[in-house]
């Protein structure tokens, strides 16, 4: 097992707590591709959140690849992140002033590898997803499904134990939707574990297995 | 945790994130590059201003006081209000006798003299002195000799031309031991002498016939007439202390009323120099409060956009988190950014000013008088642009610590 949450719960307080996550258990294997999804507001994101150690849960237990996910230090949840899970993001996230190359480097540098070495790694993983001759392009030059392209580049070059994407194909059209899931499946055929947050059902469909979560509850998880 | 400060790594990353926005570093670096700037032109500018002031007073002794007569306001003793009374040699050998505080002294006399040397005349002021005058103006000598004790004694006929009649009459000619005529009497020509600074009394030694005082009174029909008595004070003694016992002695004399403050005329430098040493602390604190002022409102621009940067960057900074930066990284990332920007644009603030100031002190050089001093000495630049460098980074690390405490999920929902 990759992940494995074992009645995990989140609470969000206020003067009406909100309770999003409700004893939530999970075991996702590896070399998975699977799909989270729900409505807005079952609590998809703060699962994912958990997830990706961005988030803290209230109880329950939480293992990524082995490793026990609890009360972490900002330092170590840096780490971690850094070192086995890879993000791609709805809206890319890309640091707009770094061109393509530099963004996909970007996790090596807070690994503390040297900058020739960086950029060899990065430029082998934009070979693979075919963009080596944007390299020096900023994001700002780049169409949105190459821009996707970079951020999975970015997402991988660490070799994580996990990528999560949080809508991945939210702002791509249904075309460059349909290329960055098969990049998904490719890197998935390469062994890559991948969790797809999505509320897009032709996403989901071309996933291995769908976990749906309504109303902070897993209902179930058809393989 | 890794030293991040003192890898290259680091700084190629910094230097990379400010030279892509460079209008937001553009501002941020005038803001210190303004502050070190107008910290160091003031600085130098007061520094400047004084030495403008000192190159005017250059050869002229500051505790020196000088009497002289004037007309009675007081009638007394069957002189009338108005009437005047004249200072005299024998009052001057008595003076010095109970004056108190008297170092060197001199009477002067003054007279509208023409000179004519072959062709050429020239109408000037005539000065009669005592040798001890050039312990109190200090002239500068470009030729010969200035008037001696004997010149004085022997009442001689000899003359010390200012520098620039002398170039009206010889040109470049040395005009030493030429005769020259002074309202037809002949005097020879011993020395030519100019001032060190601006400041004068009588008139300017470069434009003046100089002349023993006996000489004077003699050939020109003053009798034992004075018109001032010129005095230094020695060191530790003001001139003034001299006024009391010089009135006393003066109006018991010439039966002047004790309360006639108008009968004297007196003169105290060291008062005025007091004055002016006043106007230039005035100054430089001014200076130091406009600095300061400036120094502060630098430091505070650093701190207002570094936090705008922050508050821009939250986002960033979010993104950067989720792939891995530490929170140091991040705080580290903020604060080197400030660090460099007020470094680099510290020093070239103070460059900035010492090419204004080097300007400045070049057009106000005077060929004679030579510079004011418009400059600001290598310490205190150093010291300025260390102030700057330590407020700034100081300035910087509220927002750095800020930015550290962004949570890595509010930043990514940030947009």
């Amino acid at each position: 097992m990759i992940i494995t949450l074992r009645d995990v719960n989140k609470t969000y307080p206020g003067v009406v707590p909100l309770h999003v996550l409700k004893d939530i258990n999970l075991d996702i294997e590896r070399g998975e591709l699977v799909s989270i999804m729900g409505a807005s507001g079952s609590g998809k994101s703060t699962l994912l959140n958990i997830l990706g150690i961005l988030d803290n849960y209230d109880s329950g237990d939480y293992h990524l690849d082995g490793v026990e996910i609890r009360n972490l230090s900002e330092n170590r949840a840096a780490e971690l992140r850094n070192r086995m899970i890879g993000f791609v993001f709805q809206s890319f996230n890309l640091i707009n002033y770094k061109n393509a190359l530099e963004n996909v480097a970007l996790p090596l540098y807070y690994q503390g590898i040297g900058r020739k070495r960086r950029n060899i790694l990065a430029m082998e993983q934009l070979e693979r997803l075919g963009l080596a001759d944007r390299a020096t392009h900023l994001p700002g030059e780049l169409s949105g499904g190459q821009k996707q392209r970079v951020a999975i580049a970015r997402a991988i070059v660490t070799n994580p134990s996990i990528i999560l994407a949080d809508e991945p194909t939210g702002a791509l059209d249904s075309h460059t939707s349909k290329e960055v899931m098969q990049i998904f499946r490719q890197l998935n055929n390469d062994g890559m574990t991948i969790v797809i947050v999505t509320h897009d059902p032709g996403v989901g469909a071309a996933t291995d297995r769908i976990i749906r979560i309504v109303d902070g509850e897993i209902m179930n998880s058809n393989v | 945790m890794r030293l991040t400060i003192f890898q290259l790594e680091n700084w190629r990353e910094i230097g990379a994130t400010l030279s892509r926005n460079k209008t937001r570093t553009f501002l941020t670096a005038f803001g210190i590059f303004w502050g070190t700037a107008m910290l160091a032109m003031l600085t130098g500018g007061a520094a400047g201003l004084k030495g403008l002031m000192n190159r005017n007073f250059a050869g002229f002794a500051t505790n020196m006081g000088a009497v002289s007569s004037d007309t009675r306001s007081i009638p007394y003793l069957g002189f009338n209000k108005g009437s005047f009374w004249q200072l005299t040699t024998e009052d001057i050998d008595d003076i010095r006798r109970i004056a108190p505080a008297i170092e060197y002294s001199s009477a002067m006399n003054g007279t509208s003299a023409t000179g004519v040397y072959s062709t050429r005349s020239k109408s000037a002021q005539a000065m009669g002195i005592e040798p001890d005058y050039g312990k109190i103006m200090l002239p500068r000598m470009y030729e010969g000799r200035f008037i001696n004790e004997r010149d004085y004694s022997e009442v001689r006929k000899v003359v010390v031309l200012g520098r620039n009649i002398a170039t009206e009459f010889f040109g470049n000619e040395s005009p030493i031991g030429k005769r020259l005529s002074l309202n037809g009497v002949y005097f020879t020509v011993i020395g030519v002498a100019g001032q060190l600074g601006e400041a004068s009394i009588m008139g300017r030694i470069d434009d003046s016939y100089i002349i023993p005082g006996s000489t004077l009174r003699q050939a020109f029909n003053q009798g034992n007439k004075v018109g001032f008595f010129m005095y230094t004070a020695p060191a530790g003694h003001k001139p003034s202390e001299n006024e009391q016992a010089i009135r006393r002695f003066l109006s018991g004399r010439h039966a002047i009323h004790p309360d006639d403050d108008r009968a004297f005329w007196f003169m105290d430098m060291a008062e005025n120099f007091e004055m002016i040493d006043g106007l230039f602390l005035g100054i430089a604190i001014l200076a130091g409060f406009v600095g300061a002022g400036s120094l502060l409102a630098g430091v505070i621009g650093v701190g207002n956009i570094m936090w705008i940067v922050v508050k821009e960057r939250t986002h960033e900074f979010g993104v950067r988190r989720a792939i891995g930066a530490k929170p140091a990284d991040i705080t580290v990332q903020v604060l080197s950014e400030s660090v460099l920007l007020t470094l680099v644009a510290g020093t070239a603030g103070v460059c900035f000013a010492t090419i204004v100031l080097g300007l400045v002190d070049y057009f106000s050089a005077d060929p004679v008088l030579g510079t004011a001093g418009f400059e600001i000495p290598f310490g205190k630049a150093i010291g300025i642009v260390l102030v700057f460098f330590i407020l700034g980074s100081a300035a910087g690390t509220l927002p750095a610590i800020k930015a550290m405490r962004i949570k890595p999920i509010e930043a990514l929902r940030d947009k």
